[in-house]
């Protein structure tokens, strides 16, 4: 009864700050329909090649256009002063040209990825050309299969971020909403105001939580549905496997924010701390780029920091309808991190 | 119910760079207005602190209502009001719904409506506490103090910073508390409030209590409760001179001399006389009885107001 009061309050109180609720609601609607509509047609942009005319077309270079066409490369046919203009601006990822008898492809530095790739397709194009032009046989190509790895189905970009953003949402409530509001609570004298009553701290502490878990669970349900009305992505797997990984996701960096509040005096000073250890678990934990280039000892840290795991799961059961049964390990790590977190908050947990 | 509602003994405290109570004897008898006077880190908040459970003592004895912290915490805290220096509640909340609220956490709870119209909050019932004025937040800190119908009340500082109307209206409350049969402490630096309020005071000076007793006893136990004061236009002089003439201690203040006596009606021609001799230029002549700024001034020499 207490603790309904208090989960009730929670969200009465919680309800009034219309514009943080709005943002806590919209802002990882906005970020999937942002991405999910930029990258809609499978997360990279395409590639393209800037052609600059020659003064006179000669049977080489009609040739050439035409094994270009054939592939899966956008051409932009130029002027030479227009290329030079468009180049100098830096916008150009590869630019080609006739140089003598032969071609030269310049590409951008600043745009490796594009321009990289855009080489391997031009060359490809000049060999058929030339092939061609000799009259010798017809390359033939290597089929090419698109897969999303890990997955048992092929999906878009949109599918991809669907279940990251729910991972990210609870590790930013957990670390910003919880933490900070315990610091700033303890800095304001709240607590105090409460120990002095015979409330049980507990049943504050587990309303606030509680609270905290259907706002998490709120935001889900949105993101969900406006995942599955815009780009028709569907939860392949169980909700019941869902809300499991959810809830242990949930409670296991729910207890960072509250180990971590206990380590900062003031908002300022836990902000910094908490910054300190997102971006960190955040960049080192897979979810923007693999790690397969680096030492062998970060690849073993990342394995066992918890929000890898935590993804891998969500994703798996999320865009594969997997169960949980092949992402036990991955779920002791997160749980193991949940308990250590859970210790270590009870230790530094402070009301004044 | 016998025994008195406070028993402290021999209370101390250290913080890292300060001994904040050093050995504070205190007892507050049932149904009475105690105050602890002082300045501005006297040692009088964390000694509160210290009684409402708050801090932790370095040794002591504590007894309040015949309980002890240690055994009876939560019965304690079931049937004491606290009303801390800053009250901080959500920006959002209404004085209603913290009634409401903090009413819900004790076993036993006094009506909201019953404590809206105590502390005349009835129209601002409903507003958010942000849009209060400080003296309607300190007013419904005061009727959370309240909420849990307690038998005594613990107040820190409840009219600092708040306008001579807001505090005489808070004052209003601390004495219907008294009405109702409670027994109150509180601190404050001010010496008229511990005059209108308080039926007895501890005087408190770095962390030690210097002196206990009515508001009136502790100023009628002065050696010398009453003060002559002579006026000036513009600066006080000098009045090394003038004392040595008169055969008194003469303490200069910023427009005005202050002599001390058991006997203003027989110092009063000397002093006139002698002030005639020496051609001194005041304006008026000034007796009034002593007051705790006296007393404070007395035993520490120092002013309570810094």
């Amino acid at each position: 009864m207490l603790l309904w009061r208090q989960f009730a309050m929670e969200w009465r109180l919680y309800g009034r700050d219309r514009v943080a609720m709005f943002w806590t609601m919209a802002f990882p609607v906005l970020l999937l329909l942002g991405f999910g509509t930029i990258f809609r047609d499978g997360g990279s942009p395409k590639l393209s090649v800037v052609r600059v005319q020659s003064p006179v077309s000669s049977t080489q270079d009609a040739a050439f256009d035409q094994a270009l066409s054939e592939l899966h490369l956008k051409v932009q046919s130029l002027p030479k002063p227009e290329a030079e203009a468009r180049w100098s601006r830096g916008e150009t990822a590869a630019q080609l040209e006739a140089d003598g008898a032969g071609y030269r492809l310049r590409l951008n530095s600043y745009l490796m990825a594009q321009a990289g790739a855009t080489a391997g397709l031009v060359n490809q194009a000049w060999l058929v050309a030339q092939a061609r032009l000799s009259g010798a046989p017809e390359p033939q190509r290597i089929p090419v299969q698109v897969e999303s790895p890990g997955h048992k189905r092929s999906t878009n970009y949109a599918s991809f971020l669907l279940p990251g953003l729910l991972g990210l949402n609870l590790v930013s409530m957990g670390l910003f909403s919880v933490g900070m509001v315990n610091v700033s609570y303890r800095e304001k004298g709240k607590f105090r105001r409460l120990a002095v009553t015979p409330l049980p701290k507990w049943i504050f502490l587990l309303g606030q939580v509680l609270h905290r878990l259907t706002v998490t669970v709120a935001q889900a349900a949105i993101l969900l549905l406006v995942g599955s009305l815009v780009f028709g992505i569907q939860n392949q797997g169980s909700f019941l496997d869902l809300l499991l990984i959810m809830t242990l996701g949930t409670g296991c960096f729910m207890a960072f924010g509250f180990a971590l509040s206990g380590f900062a005096e003031t908002s300022e000073g836990y902000a910094a701390l908490s910054n300190l250890v997102f971006f960190p678990l955040m960049l080192l934990s897979g979810v923007y780029f693999t790690l397969d280039a680096a030492p062998a000892w970060l690849q073993h840290t990342v394995a066992i920091m918890p929000l890898a795991p935590f993804l891998r799961a969500l994703r798996a059961v999320f865009n594969d309808g997997a169960g949980l049964a092949g992402h036990g390990l991955g779920l002791v790590i997160v749980g193991a991190w949940a308990l250590a977190a859970f210790i270590l908050a009870l230790r530094r947990f402070r009301w004044a | 119910m016998s025994g008195p509602a406070l028993r402290i003994r021999g209370l101390k405290k250290a913080f890292p760079k300060v001994v904040a109570v050093d050995g504070v004897d205190l007892e507050v008898a049932r149904g009475e207005v105690f105050g602890l006077l002082g300045p501005n880190g006297a040692g009088k908040t964390t000694t509160l602190e210290i009684i409402e459970g708050l801090t932790v003592a370095d040794s002591g004895e504590i007894e309040i209502l015949g309980l002890t912290w240690a055994h009876q915490g939560k019965e304690i805290r079931s049937r004491i009001g606290v009303q801390l220096q800053s009250t901080s509640l959500f920006n959002k909340i209404t004085p209603r719904e913290a009634l409401d609220l903090y009413g819900s956490y004790y076993p036993k709870c006094r009506g909201t409506q019953e404590l809206l119209e105590l502390v005349q909050l009835e129209e601002k019932a409903d507003a958010y506490h942000i849009t209060l004025s400080g003296g309607q937040q300190q007013r419904l800190a005061l009727a959370l103090a309240l909420v849990n119908d307690p038998e005594m009340v613990f107040l820190d500082e409840p009219t600092t910073g708040l306008d001579p109307q807001a505090r005489r209206s808070l004052w209003d409350v601390v004495r219907r508390m008294k009405g109702e049969g409670r027994t109150v402490v509180l601190t404050t630096h001010y010496m008229d409030e511990a005059e209108a309020l308080c039926d007895r005071l501890a005087i408190m000076d770095r962390g030690k209590v210097i002196a206990t007793g009515t508001p009136a006893s502790l100023i009628s136990d002065l050696a010398m409760p009453s003060v002559v004061e002579l006026t000036f236009e513009g600066s006080a002089p000098d009045p090394s001179a003038f004392a040595a003439r008169l055969g008194e201690a003469v303490e200069p203040r910023t427009d005005l001399w202050e002599i001390r006596t058991p006997d203003p009606k027989a110092l009063l021609p000397r002093l006139l006389e002698a002030a005639e001799a020496a051609t001194i230029p005041f304006q008026q002549v000034h007796i009034r009885r002593a007051t705790l700024e006296d007393v404070f001034l007395m035993r520490t020499g120092r002013s309570l107001r810094e």
